[in-house]
């Protein structure tokens, strides 16, 4: 997948290239709009990230152009600006997404992940981890034929370190992906411990679970299975 | 004291003042008029008699007599004429006693002596005090009556014509002040008066509403911006600490530290996230078209928070009619409101306590929405200040940023829902939302 990343905060372009490069995304920077134009007369990209506060042009303006020049690519809006015009006014000109800033980058790529799936139907039939079988888009779990039922908040736990497979995530990243990042509380963390362990005695009645690790004080990861 | 009040009592008491004055100084000035008058009388008399003495000689009067006298019937007035010896000449107009055929009575007297063919005369005309002041009683009576009317008149007169007068007044603090809401959004026309006063005190008015709402604009102004401005320093930094945690070579104690920080970076991101918030409820940036099902809204937070009552083993109770519906809101910031308040009813609450919501359903009334805590309770002097910014409610523990139950406050106020609160520490709390009839479907 290729990515253009136009954003003149130079640093913030660079963090979310090289979280994205870890997933294997190939990444491209723009840091102005004349410059972003260029790259798209160049490029073919699957996936444009636009900051609509650039120096040099109008950010929708920008979208609107770029979409012309590369119509088939995904548009994510990145903005810091997020009034609700611009947000309506940039899903109405075609961007598949809108994130404001400041967004997590486990986040992100989840969203782009949904964009992929949903637009250029890539259709990650299921994800297979350990003796499981994750169904994303029936949002089902299965061992064998044995369905296992998890709640809402589980399975959407469950699949979101499973799409960052081998990332270690916070409790705060995990509980933002549930409760989104305004709503989420710090005593939330406790919650997501609670969740994990009942999903763990949910799956670990089936088969081993130690795919399912605990990074001490920090978090939880799907750890890559040799 | 009413100003209106104030002025009538004025203007009755001095009325009052002036008429009393003028009631006694009435006799001394009827007496004064009738005695000019009569002086003035006396004098015409004088010269008509001096007029006929010199048309047709001091004879007409003296036919060889040395004296001459004449009185009206009831001797109210006499004249007498006779030549004296005196040659010195008296002129003088006085009271004195005159016996008329052995009636002995008081009378005003014109002496006069005057010279004709070198013979000295002297002139008498009397005239009786009595027939004097006969006219003084009745004359000060009406004075008295006529003056009386006037003053009543004169003081219901002026009753109305301030009370007229005063209206302008009135209906500027009406107006200005008290129907006004903060923070003075709406432009109001001036109110209509001719006088100048008012029309300064209404056009300052004016001046300082527009001075407070621009300060306020400017406060608002300034949030959103440095909100705004605040969020790509802190996107980075997260962004950063993201990055870093997810570096595999960092070792543990370091990448529990950036957990850390990163959790104090939530706290900034919250605090700037709720102030971007308030201010774009405050610059009405949210539609209000949408409905929802009161039941539903809470249900939906319930679905998102639910699992916080577990651990702590609390009750929640809700008798909310599954029929009510909110039209002309804005169901993500009535989803925010009730995520607020009962968030804090369950972060304030007490081990095995309970949360209650229950309505109040009368018809004509404002439907009530109740929230009721056994929490830790808010203090009498905290109270006050809950819904202001950064105030933390309490002394409890926690993440409390003071944020919570502003954003409460602004969406209540966007939406005209009145929202009270009612608090005994170590018993509980209980929030009671009025919400306005436009928004309420029974």
């Amino acid at each position: 997948m290729k990515v253009l990343i136009v954003d003149d905060e130079k640093t913030l372009a660079y963090e979310v290239e090289a979280f994205l490069k870890k997933a294997f995304y190939v990444c491209d920077l723009a840091h102005t709009g004349r410059k972003a134009l260029e790259m798209l007369n160049l490029n073919i990209y699957d996936f444009i990230l636009l900051d609509l506060g650039l120096p040099d042009t109008d950010g929708l303006k920008l979208l609107d152009n770029a979409k012309k020049l590369n119509p088939e690519a995904a548009y994510i809006i990145l903005t810091a600006r997020g009034n609700i015009e611009d947000r309506i006014k940039g899903l109405d000109l075609g961007a598949d997404d809108y994130i404001p800033k400041p967004f997590s980058l486990p986040e992100l790529q989840s969203r782009m992940q949904a964009i992929s799936r949903r637009k250029f139907g890539i259709k990650i039939e299921s994800i297979l981890i350990g003796e499981f079988e994750v169904d994303i888009q029936n949002r089902t779990l299965f061992n064998k034929t044995s369905q296992i039922d998890l709640t809402r908040k589980e399975f959407d736990l469950l699949t979101y370190l499973l799409l960052h497979k081998n990332r270690v995530l916070t409790r705060m990243q995990l509980s933002e992906h549930i409760w989104g990042s305004f709503n989420a509380d710090d005593s939330d963390s406790n919650y997501i411990d609670v969740h994990i362990k009942n999903i763990r005695k949910k799956l670990g009645n089936f088969a081993a679970v130690e795919w399912l690790e605990t990074v001490r004080g920090v978090g939880y990861k799907v750890k890559k299975q040799s | 004291m009413k100003l209106f009040t104030k002025l009538t009592l004025y203007i009755t008491l001095s009325k009052l003042a002036i008429a009393l004055l003028f009631v006694l100084s009435l006799p001394f000035l009827v007496e004064q008029i009738a005695s000019g008058f009569t002086n003035n009388y006396l004098r015409q008399q004088q010269e008509k008699v001096k007029e006929v003495i010199a048309r047709r000689g001091i004879e007409f009067y003296l036919q060889n007599n040395k004296s001459y006298g004449s009185y009206t019937l009831l001797k109210e007035e006499y004249i007498s004429l006779e030549a004296t010896d005196n040659d010195y000449f008296v002129d003088t107009i006085e009271n004195a006693q005159r016996i008329l055929e052995s009636d002995t009575l008081n009378y005003r007297i014109l002496m006069h002596t005057f010279n004709v063919r070198n013979n000295y005369y002297l002139l008498e005309i009397g005239k009786t005090t009595a027939s004097i002041s006969q006219y003084n009683k009745p004359l000060q009576r009406i004075a008295f009556y006529v003056l009386g009317g006037m003053i009543l008149f004169t003081i219901f007169a002026d009753l109305v014509f301030t009370r007229f007068l005063l209206l302008p007044l009135g209906r500027i603090i009406k107006t200005k002040l008290v129907n006004r809401k903060f923070p003075f959004r709406d432009d109001i026309a001036p109110v209509n008066t001719s006088t100048t006063d008012f029309k300064f005190l209404d056009n300052s008015l004016i001046l300082l509403m527009d001075r407070i709402h621009e300060a306020f604009e400017k406060e608002r102004e300034f949030t959103a911006n440095a909100s705004h401005e605040l969020m790509t320093p802190i996107s980075i930094l997260q962004n950063k600490m993201e990055n870093l945690i997810d570096d595999s070579n960092l070792d543990e104690v370091l990448q529990q530290r950036l957990v850390d920080m990163q959790r104090t970076l939530n706290r900034l991101k919250k605090i700037v996230r709720s102030l971007l918030l308030i201010s774009r409820i405050e610059n009405e940036q949210f539609s209000r078209l949408e409905i929802s099902k009161v039941k539903e809204l809470v249900e939906t937070v319930m679905e998102e928070i639910g699992h916080r009552l577990k651990e702590p083993e609390i009750t929640f109770q809700v008798h909310i009619n599954p029929k009510i519906l909110f039209k002309n809101i804005n169901r993500d910031l009535m989803f925010q409101l009730f995520y607020n308040l009962i968030n804090n009813a369950i972060k304030y609450n007490k081990n095995k306590g309970f949360i209650r919501i229950s309505e109040i359903e009368n018809s004509g009334k404002a439907y009530q929405l109740i929230i009721e805590d056994s929490g830790i309770g808010i203090s009498k002097t905290d109270l006050p200040a809950i819904f202001n910014r950064f105030r933390k409610a309490g002394s409890g523990e926690g993440s409390g940023y003071g944020l919570g139950l502003s954003i409460v406050k602004s969406i209540c106020d966007y939406h005209q829902i009145l929202i009270s609160v009612d608090s005994t520490p170590d018993q509980g709390t209980k929030f009671t939302l009025s919400f306005p009839n436009q928004i309420v479907i029974i």
